[in-house]
């Protein structure tokens, strides 16, 4: 949120455009590249489905380890590849460390008037189950901006290959 | 360079300056560490003060720089002697009615309502010698030891106040002061300098180093006189940093503090300034006893409660409304939505909806068969920069009505850049020309130029990613 203006900066959506568009489609060639059959039952095999991860994660790896959520999203990529391999084997659980606790006193006044909209909000922004409500807001302005960012690019590919 | 490098960097000069007090140094060692940052001080402070015309900061800097001026080592004119003191008293006064409606001890009377030509008669006169046309006259003495001096300015600091005010003060008796230890002095030299929202850290050290020379002090007198130098006078839970500032700069404050990145949870701890009501002395004194490091300073705003939980959560409270300004903006069509529910179910839906988005064009982009044997490191050198200049072209990728996928405007000026980015040189005014040239030329008609340059039509996505790399490649 910082006001630079800077073509390189992170804040200029024209960078994050260019960057997202150089690693999704980089990964959509490797995507097409390796054809595996999908023999598998597992949703993830869907080519939609690794499509839209190799989408977030792309936009994730841009934003880098700057944002509590692209963070996230790379973590769920790293342990989901990495379950992948092993393939059953027990993998460790790791605890997600709250950033901040909730706060024990409830009784004063939640800045979300409906709690329900907070924990909506956790489910929808990666990595938001650990974060309190102001980094909370935040996040989902950063992870705001970058959707839109992505949505842009992926339109225009879709535009580029479907010009009917 | 170390001058170099502290003259671009005001935190280091706070820093240290912080550290040098709170290690206890005496105005001699400050003197002989400063020494060699003084012309940092000296500029470093007016250009803060000039910009935030602080008048504590300029005070402060005047303070600094005077008692590096005074260096034993430097010929010191004799109007210095006056003008320190004159600085010392008026920082003094400065701090104790902040909102400037005391009147001025006998010794000093700067005129208070006035702390911005403060720092412009500060700032004159410190480069070159330091003659202040002022109106009363200090009694003139020669420079005095260090020692001496620093007893004499934590005395007259100490008691650059309104004695109407503070009776206490005056009775509490300035020899008894006066009468105290080196350390005592020093330690009072250290509590009486304010440094009023210029550093956090600084002021907190201060009021670390204050707190336990209060508390190890014998004189109660005193302390509460300095702490009733606040309005309102009577115990805090923390001492405040400037004890004279006035409420009506509290909620100006309050806002500073709340852009710092500590937690909420670190303020609701380490709040001070709770001036209201509540002469709780040994609650006070036991607060002090742990001085933690950063804390949010946040004040009681007038008429409001003092509990630090609902202060705390205030803080809380506001920063989360600013997160939610920004976000107002990021979302479209909130800008009259009041409210934070009606504004929080606006995000949600709004995530869910870019969500989907990304799911539905990563579905039709997997149905794309791409063939990749053409050769891409061939248009990978193609221009870059029309491709840059088509993202940069911001405005024409607004905001749509994004709750539905609605292609209401003729995509895509990409195929049609692609064709022309060759002829073009690669300037972006010419780029945004030609984008807006084309962006309302029909999809179809665009792209078939488009593949016309590619060697005939290539139906449904077979023109690959190749056309994706060359003109969104970076």
């Amino acid at each position: 949120m910082s006001p630079s203006q800077q073509p390189t900066s992170l804040n200029n959506p024209a960078y994050l455009k260019n960057q997202f568009a150089h690693r999704f489609i980089r990964a959509l060639n490797n995507l097409h590249h390796t054809k595996t059959p999908p023999h598998h039952n597992y949703k993830m095999y869907n080519r939609s489905t690794r499509v839209k991860i190799a989408a977030n994660t792309a936009m994730a790896s841009v934003v880098g380890s700057r944002r509590a959520w692209s963070r996230a999203v790379l973590w769920k990529i790293r342990k989901l590849r990495s379950r992948k391999r092993v393939n059953c084997h027990h993998q460790e659980k790791v605890s997600l460390k709250r950033r901040n606790p909730k706060p024990k006193t409830e009784d004063f006044n939640n800045p979300f008037g409906d709690s329900s909209q907070e924990s909506k909000l956790r489910e929808l922004v990666p990595g938001g189950e650990t974060l309190d409500a102001v980094c909370l807001m935040g996040e989902t302005a950063n992870y705001i901006k970058c959707l839109v960012a992505q949505v842009e690019v992926m339109k225009t590919l879709v535009d580029l290959y479907n010009p009917t | 360079m170390e001058k170099d490098g502290f003259f671009n960097n005001p935190q280091a000069w706070n820093s240290i300056f912080g550290m040098e007090l709170e290690m206890g140094s005496q105005v001699s060692e400050m003197n002989c560490s400063s020494e060699q940052l003084q012309n940092c001080f000296l500029n470093q402070n007016w250009n803060n003060s000039m910009d935030q015309t602080d008048p504590f900061e300029s005070a402060l800097s005047s303070i600094v720089s005077s008692p590096v001026n005074s260096h034993p080592g430097i010929p010191i004119p004799a109007g210095e002697n006056v003008a320190l003191k004159e600085l010392i008293g008026r920082l003094g006064s400065i701090c104790d009615s902040g909102d400037n409606n005391s009147t001025n001890t006998s010794c000093y009377n700067t005129p208070l309502n006035s702390p911005p030509k403060l720092n412009l008669s500060i700032m004159d006169q410190i480069p070159g010698n330091l003659s202040i046309p002022r109106n009363h006259q200090l009694p003139p003495a020669p420079f005095p030891a260090d020692p001496g001096f620093v007893e004499r300015a934590a005395r007259f600091s100490c008691f650059g106040m309104n004695e109407s005010e503070f009776p206490n003060m005056v009775e509490s008796g300035k020899l008894s002061r006066v009468s105290s230890k080196q350390s005592f002095k020093t330690a009072e030299f250290r509590n009486q300098i304010p440094v009023p929202g210029s550093d956090k850290k600084f002021s907190r050290e201060l009021d670390s180093s204050m707190e336990e020379s209060s508390v190890s002090e014998q004189i109660t007198n005193g302390e509460t006189g300095i702490k009733a130098q606040n309005s309102n006078s009577n115990g805090r839970k923390r001492k405040a940093i400037p004890k004279g500032k006035g409420k009506e700069t509290q909620s100006s404050k309050v806002m500073e503090p709340e852009k710092e990145e500590s937690d909420a949870k670190r303020s609701k701890s380490g709040e001070e300034g709770n001036e209201n009501q509540n002469q709780k002395q040994t609650k006070e004194n036991a607060k002090l006893a742990e001085p933690p490091k950063d804390y949010i300073h946040v004040r009681a705003r007038r008429g409001q409660a003092t509990d630090s939980h609902s202060l705390a959560e205030r803080v809380r409270r506001e920063k989360i409304s600013e997160r939610m300004k920004f976000l107002q903006d990021l979302v479209p069509g909130c800008n009259k939505v009041t409210g934070k529910a009606v504004m929080l179910d606006e995000i949600i839906n709004y995530v869910q909806s870019l969500q989907r988005q990304v799911e539905f064009l990563s579905m039709k982009l997997s149905t794309i068969n791409p063939r990749t044997d053409m050769n891409m490191e061939a248009l990978l050198s193609k221009d870059v920069s029309f491709s840059q200049s088509f993202f940069t072209f911001d405005p024409s990728l607004n905001f749509q009505p994004f709750y539905g996928l609605v292609h209401d405007r003729p995509q895509n000026p990409l195929t049609s850049m692609m064709q022309r980015g060759l002829n073009m040189k690669s300037s972006q005014a010419d780029g945004f020309g030609e984008a807006s040239a084309f962006w309302e030329n029909d999809l179809q008609s665009v792209v078939q130029m488009g593949f016309g340059q590619n060697q005939g039509p290539i139906f449904h996505g077979e023109l690959t990613f190749l056309t994706s790399r060359k003109s969104i490649n970076i």
